[in-house]
């Protein structure tokens, strides 16, 4: 039986479905949530190891309106990502309402919201036409927004509340270029647009269009000038949400960008030159603020910021270089983000079980952790090697197909950048490890955590590591450089 | 190497290889003994910990085992330690010529008997065989304290009697060897094992003469490693033979005998590099400065003569210049040694700068072998022989002041006269030294070199005035009164640190007979120094070569026509002394203050410490530049932090402007995508701009 | 019931400068219970505009999503009765650093001018003289009160006053983007087909929904804030004691 998109249809909103459900009973052990939910992983699976004869692609009729879809490896892969790490942050929240308190209501909360996540997600990813793109992307924020919401104190409320306003008028931002798109094209799927942009030479209206809803992506997903709304948000929110929020959530839009990019100004060196700074600034911004953070959840944030910074060296090394270059570029991109993906989820939920466990939120609380909390902060460790970039991690195979990409392409800034991001990222690592590794200080209390939290986030960021030594396997799934 | 390759020696004639075995395992066996002794003492000097150690044992048992060992434990030196050096005397006179290859040793052992070797073993072994029987002796008050339970003694007397067969051992080897390596191991072992042996007391004077010694002998093992390495790398010789022929066509020869000359030239005692010389010797036990002197500085002498293309024809022009510089430095050794140890006060000071003089004059000798290398046939033999009588004279006379200052039951007359035969024999005037004179004037006169004969006889003026000061110091110390009981050897033996006080009880009434080990070893020393000539020519040429003459004009007495000739600087030199001693005696103390012994070692250890201070007080500078460097970092590194935290108060900043970057960003990359567009568009128009025009 | 676009009528003039005057009002006016009233008026003209342009059930919508469930949650939110305590009605907080102002202007007028470039670009050289036709008229208005909106959103602190801000900065983003697929465009690149009406106003219904959602969640965080934290800004200041 080969995947229909009734299959994806049902993809798309059984994890809705679920939500809902949970929402009614909240579900308190993970073994349930398991059983529940594991289908929805293996399906995803199934679709990605179904795509043998080429990608899925169709329309959707709803009276007058015609909607794009389309299902490639590269939307597979991250479909199957997505799944994968819900499921492990509902595992987790499973987890994690036992051991702390947490409203019962905003608990109920959370599973539908993280239903609508999973299913703007779905739509961001197979979407094939502007329309679909923006109902993702918007379902998608407004869930992130609630699920950040959830603990409800009033550092969690203005960080919110920023986050809020701030995705929704940068929202409108991208509201606007789509317009401007639109009176431009007349129509709104990327396929046919791709088309036409392959053969017309990009005219001014696009540009500004593309700067427009750029400018909102970038916002969305917290790129360098953009990017304050982030930390504060991860300060105060729930481990779990936190996890896909920093692994999913902000991904959603650089994915986004990149697809329009690539198809509407594929040739645009000096934009894509300017994306490329931007993220060199984000990389090195995230970093020092990293090293200078103050309470763990943030440090682990401010590495998202420059993470993130990362992948937008795709748009400089895809621009305008030779079929090999932007080969390897694509390739270390999508290995950066799902690599980042799982590490991020993985140091978020150790951060979380470090945090919960000692009581402390800043840095100085950790003392005394690498005796009593020795699985956590090991989990800790390994994601940070994929984050530095050490071998055999996702993170090391992306850095060095960049840096030979760089190397290729005479683009030797992009080095310097990666050398200087890893060596801030090992400066950040080895301080929370430092102060882990403290043992003069004062004997505390410790909160015993259930194994199973601990094992889902080194089960992740096994995971990571893993997915640099297999990187192989999910790489022959990527349609070469182009347009999807 | 030599031409004294007659007919083998006559009498019974033994298998080589087990006499040389013997020779060499001996001394380590008895070396052996001794650490096993001191071991064994070490439990004993712990009961405790031989009672845990024998748990299973009843007391009783283990009482009566300790006892015997306890005997010799107490009193290291007994006859069979003495004994070291028998098996090697017998090698010289009953063993074979010929050679051992060892397959399995080091590099591949090559160990060789021939005339040279058979005559540098003979008297090595002799001489080392007397102050062994003369050390039981002169330690005899020691070893009777050890007995009585002095832990020092004790340890002290192991000490030695381990290190004696080692050094002897070492001294052996260097003998026999032929490949390098063995000859090197056995030179390296020589050296170290004697430190013991030079700090024995363990007094100031003692740490101070170690001192010199192992610097000095340090800097030496360098310069011989570094020639050895050298030349047998450049020329990948394995032996000494090829070592020689290596160094004389090699391209840098020069540079590799250089330094094999320099580092040998410290245990020959070269001006220059001798300052271990009278610093060790006066302050060694007496046994052990007469074979450092007699034996162990001829280990210099046998390594110029292993490694050096003497008198081989074809050698490289430099080496004339190596030549000049060995006479050169071995004149001038041997005048200098002579003015300043002719104002020490020490005997074995005087007797030590005299060995430096006398090797002066062997190199000088020597340096021949590179300037007149047709002379050196006739010249090698004569300086075997200036070494043998040198070493044999040099150790009487060593063991002769530890005599004068404890005489045996004899007439003063006879004593004295026994004690002057050795000095004049040093001095030219009689027997070894009267034969030596001659034949080096007639071998020098062959050799045309007049100059350097007229040289060495002003120079022998030098060794009659140092004889005669030695004489005079020991004549001064004489203990008058020999029948007090305050005359112990022990004061003796810390002459060299008068201000200690006498510790040890004196001495046993029975050691000051004629047959007590110590006179009877410093008796035959003497008789063996004059009798030189006789067996020497035996053990050189056999009797064959005796008897055909072939010798006799080499080692025979002088005619009474030459004596004159020969005689003149021992009566110029007894006048010399006469005037001096006489118009000097009031500033001769003095002037040992002022001219003390070690001469340059004084200026250069002060150099040394003041260099020492001036490293240190750079070093604590340097410290302290760097805790200002350290710490102006630091501060650097609180600034950059603080300024990293100022930049992390950006991010309010970027926080609240966030609208406003929204509007930047978009409008930023708008401005970026459309003027790169347009610029794209002027360059497209350039172009086909420039295309129409072409 | 359709006005001719042809031909621009006096009473889309009428309209557009209600439109911007209520825009003003509902952004400038201190007592915010009166702002907020001035923007369920200004939703109830919108949705008199999409009826003009031709979209009944995008007024509709606008009356029920707009006016009446997003005005009244607001409202609500300075009078409604309910546990927390409400908002004071009258806006105290002090604008923002005047320093800054210029620079505000700046980019807000370039960005109009960018937007206004575009558009001309889209609609033809014809946009600039006096506007032909309804559509171009209320696109025009669009972008005004866009530019209001933004303006109002960077320089104000309260938070239901930006709450507000956003809300008129979507409408005019969608009267902008009305104008941009009206029936009968001037479009530079000549497209065959005719513009896809049904998921433009697709993207304005959602456009719209997300506006409610985000105004609703917004202002229940906003009286969750001023509950726990007794602030109605962002950053914690004590408005009434500026010179501290």
């Amino acid at each position: 039986m080969s995947p229909t998109p009734l299959h994806l249809l049902w993809l798309l909103f059984a994890p809705l479905a679920l939500g809902l459900l949970a929402w009614v009973r909240p579900p308190r052990h993970s073994g349930l949530v398991l059983f529940v939910a594991m289908p929805l992983p293996l399906v995803a699976l199934w679709l990605l190891l179904g795509l043998d004869d080429g990608p899925m692609a169709g329309q959707l009729a709803l009276g007058p309106l015609t909607l794009h879809w389309r299902l490639d490896g590269l939307a597979a892969l991250l479909w199957l990502l997505t799944q994968l790490l819900l499921l492990a942050s509902a595992l987790y929240a499973a987890g994690y309402v036992r051991t702390t308190t947490l409203g019962q209501r905003a608990y109920a909360w959370l599973w539908p919201l993280m239903g609508g996540l999973a299913l703007g997600l779905g739509l961001i990813w197979i979407a094939a036409d502007l329309l679909l793109l923006y109902a993702g992307l918007e379902l998608m924020g407004l869930c992130a927004v609630g699920m950040m919401l959830l603990p409800g104190n009033a550092e969690a409320l203005t960080a919110g509340l920023r986050y809020l306003l701030f995705a929704l008028v940068g929202s409108l931002t991208w509201l606007l270029g789509i317009a401007l798109l639109l009176g431009a094209w007349g129509r709104l799927d990327l396929a046919g647009m791709a088309g036409l942009a392959s053969v017309a030479q990009p005219d001014p209206v696009t540009q500004i269009a593309v700067a427009l809803l750029a400018s909102g992506l970038l916002l969305k997903g917290a790129i360098f000038p953009l990017h304050s709304w982030l930390a504060p948000v991860h300060g105060s929110a729930w481990t779990p949400v936190s996890a896909i929020h920093g692994a999913l959530v902000v991904k959603a839009s650089f994915f986004i960008l990149l697809l329009l990019w690539r198809a509407l100004l594929p040739e645009a060196i000096a934009g894509a030159w300017a994306l490329g700074l931007l993220g060199s600034l984000a990389v090195l911004w995230g970093g020092i603020q990293a090293w200078r953070a103050v309470g763990l959840k943030q440090l682990v944030a401010w590495s998202t910021v420059g993470q993130l910074g990362y992948l937008m060296l795709a748009f400089p090394l895809l621009a305008g270089t030779s079929a090999a270059v932007a080969l390897m570029a694509w390739q270390a991109t999508w290995l950066q983000l799902a690599g980042h993906a799982l590490a991020k989820a993985a140091m978020f939920m150790a951060a979380g079980n470090l945090l919960l466990s000692t009581g402390a939120h800043r840095l100085e609380g950790l003392t005394g952790t690498s005796r009593r909390l020795p699985l956590s902060l090991m989990t800790f460790g390994l994601a940070a090697v994929t984050l530095m970039g050490l071998p055999p991690s996702a993170g090391f195979t992306a850095k060095w197909l960049w840096l030979q990409a760089s190397l290729a392409s005479g683009q030797w800034l992009w080095v310097v950048v990666l050398a200087l991001g890893s060596l801030l990222s090992a400066i950040y690592v080895f301080r929370v490890l430092r102060c882990s590794f403290v043992e003069d200080a004062p004997e505390q209390a410790f909160r015993s955590l259930p194994l199973g939290m601990e094992l889902i986030a080194l089960v992740l960021a096994l995971a990571a590591i893993g997915l640099g030594l297999a990187a192989g396997w999910p790489l022959s799934f990527l349609a070469p450089v182009g347009v999807p | 190497m030599t031409e004294l390759s007659l007919a083998p020696f006559p009498l019974l004639r033994l298998p080589l290889a087990p006499l040389l075995f013997a020779a060499l395992l001996w001394p380590l066996l008895l070396g052996l003994r001794a650490a096993l002794g001191a071991t064994i003492g070490l439990g004993q000097l712990r009961p405790h910990l031989s009672r845990s150690l024998n748990k299973p044992l009843n007391q009783p048992l283990s009482q009566p085992l300790s006892h015997p060992s306890s005997q010799s434990l107490h009193r290291p030196l007994d006859w069979l330690w003495i004994s070291a050096p028998l098996p090697a005397l017998a090698l010289a006179v009953l063993g074979p010529d010929g050679s051992l290859w060892l397959e399995a040793w080091l590099l591949g052992g090559s160990w060789e008997l021939d005339d040279q070797r058979r005559l540098l073993l003979a008297f090595s072994a002799l001489l080392w065989g007397l102050a062994g029987c003369y050390a039981r002796g002169y330690f005899a008050a020691e070893q009777a304290q050890a007995a009585a339970g002095d832990t020092d003694s004790r340890a002290r007397l192991l000490r030695f009697a381990l290190f004696w067969p080692l050094t002897l051992c070492g001294n052996l080897l260097l003998l026999v060897a032929e490949d390098i390596a063995s000859f090197y191991l056995g030179f390296a072992l020589m050296t170290f094992s004697a430190y013991p042996l030079v700090i024995h007391s363990g007094s100031r004077e003692a740490r101070t003469g170690g001192l010199a010694y192992l610097v000095m002998a340090v800097l030496g093992e360098g310069m011989i490693l570094a020639g050895l390495l050298w030349g047998a790398g450049t020329g990948s010789a394995l032996t000494l033979s090829e070592l020689r022929a290596t160094l004389a066509t090699a391209d840098m020869g020069l540079w590799m005998g250089l330094l094999l000359w320099l580092g040998f030239g410290v245990k020959a005692g070269v001006i220059g590099l001798h300052l271990w010389l009278p610093l060790a010797h006066p302050v060694a036990p007496t046994p052990a400065s007469a074979v450092l002197s007699g034996v162990m500085i001829k280990a210099g002498l046998v390594g110029w003569l292993s490694t050096l293309p003497l008198g081989m024809a074809g050698v490289d022009e430099a080496f004339h210049w190596l030549g000049l510089a060995m006479l050169t430095a071995g004149l001038i050794g041997a005048f200098a040694a002579a003015l300043w140890g002719v104002a020490q006060h020490n005997p074995k000071a005087v007797l030590a700068y005299s060995s430096v003089s006398q090797m002066g004059m062997i190199a000088a000798l020597i340096a021949l072998g590179l300037l007149q290398p047709d002379s050196w046939p006739a010249l090698s033999v004569l300086v075997l022989f200036f070494a043998a009588h040198h070493g044999l004279s040099k150790g009487a006379l060593f063991l002769g002041v530890g005599i004068s200052e404890q005489s045996p039951r004899l007439p003063a007359w006879l004593l004295w006269t026994l004690l002057i035969l050795p000095a004049l024999s040093l001095a030219g005037a009689l027997g070894s030294g009267l034969i030596a004179k001659w034949g080096t004037k007639k071998a020098l006169d062959a050799a045309g070199e007049e100059t350097l004969a007229v040289w060495l006889s002003l120079a022998a003026v030098g060794t009659t005035l140092l004889m005669a000061r030695a004489l005079w110091r020991q004549w001064r110390q004489w203990p008058r009164k020999r029948h007090m009981p305050g005359s112990s050897q022990t004061s003796q033996k810390h002459h060299t640190s008068p201000r200690l006080p006498s510790q040890h009880a004196p001495t046993a009434a029975n050691d000051r007979r004629l047959l007590a080990p110590m006179p009877l070893a410093w008796l035959i020393s003497v008789l063996a120094a004059l009798s030189l000539p006789l067996w020497f020519s035996l053990l050189a040429g056999g009797i064959e070569g005796v008897l055909s003459g072939q010798l006799a004009d080499r080692f025979a007495w002088p005619p009474l026509s030459a004596l004159p000739a020969l005689l003149w600087p021992l009566g110029l030199g007894v006048l010399l002394s006469v005037v001096f001693g006489w118009s000097l005696h009031r500033v001769a103390v003095r002037l040992s203050h002022w001219l003390p012994a070690g001469d340059l070692w004084w200026p250069l250890a002060f150099c040394g410490r003041w260099l020492w201070h001036l490293v240190r007080r750079m070093l604590r500078r340097l410290a302290a530049l760097q805790s200002g460097w350290i710490a102006w970092w630091v501060a650097r590194e609180r600034d950059g932090l603080t300024g990293l935290d100022t930049l992390t108060r950006a991010e309010g900043w970027l926080r609240r402007q966030l609208a406003l970057l929204l509007l930047a960003v978009a409008l930023g990359l708008a401005a970026v995508l459309l003027l790169a567009d347009v610029d794209h568009d002027i360059q497209r128009w350039r172009q086909t701009h420039g295309d129409a025009h072409h | 019931m359709t006005i001719a676009p042809a031909a621009v009528s006096a009473a889309a003039w009428v309209l557009v400068s209600l439109l911007l005057f209520l825009a003003g009002f509902c952004l400038l006016h201190r007592n915010l219970w009166r702002a907020c009233q001035g923007f369920v008026a200004f939703a109830l003209l919108m949705s008199l505009a999409w009826l003009v342009l031709g979209s009944p059930w995008l007024a509709l919508a606008e009356a029920l999503l707009g006016a009446l469930l997003t005005g009244g949650t607001l409202l609500w939110t300075l009078r409604g009765r309910g546990a927390l305590p409400r908002l004071a009605p009258v806006d105290e907080t002090p604008r923002r650093a005047r320093l800054s102002a210029p620079l505000r202007w700046l980019l807000i007028l370039s960005w109009l001018g960018l937007s206004g470039v575009a558009l001309v670009m889209l609609l033809g050289l014809d946009a600039l003289s006096p506007p032909t036709s309804t559509s171009t008229l209320l696109t025009a208005t669009g972008v005004l009160i866009m530019g209001l909106g933004l303006w109002a959103f960077s320089a104000q602190r309260h938070l239901l006053r930006r709450l507000l801000a956003f809300n008129l900065l979507g409408s005019g983003v969608f009267l902008l983007l009305a104008g941009v697929a009206a029936p009968v465009p001037v479009s530079m690149i000549a497209h065959l087909e005719p513009a896809p009406i049904a998921e433009v106003r697709a993207l304005i219904f959602i456009g719209l929904v997300v506006a409610l959602l985000g105004s609703v969640l917004g202002a229940a965080l906003l009286l969750q804030l001023h509950a726990q934290a007794g602030q109605v800004t962002l950053t914690p200041m004590a408005p009434r004691h500026p010179g501290r």
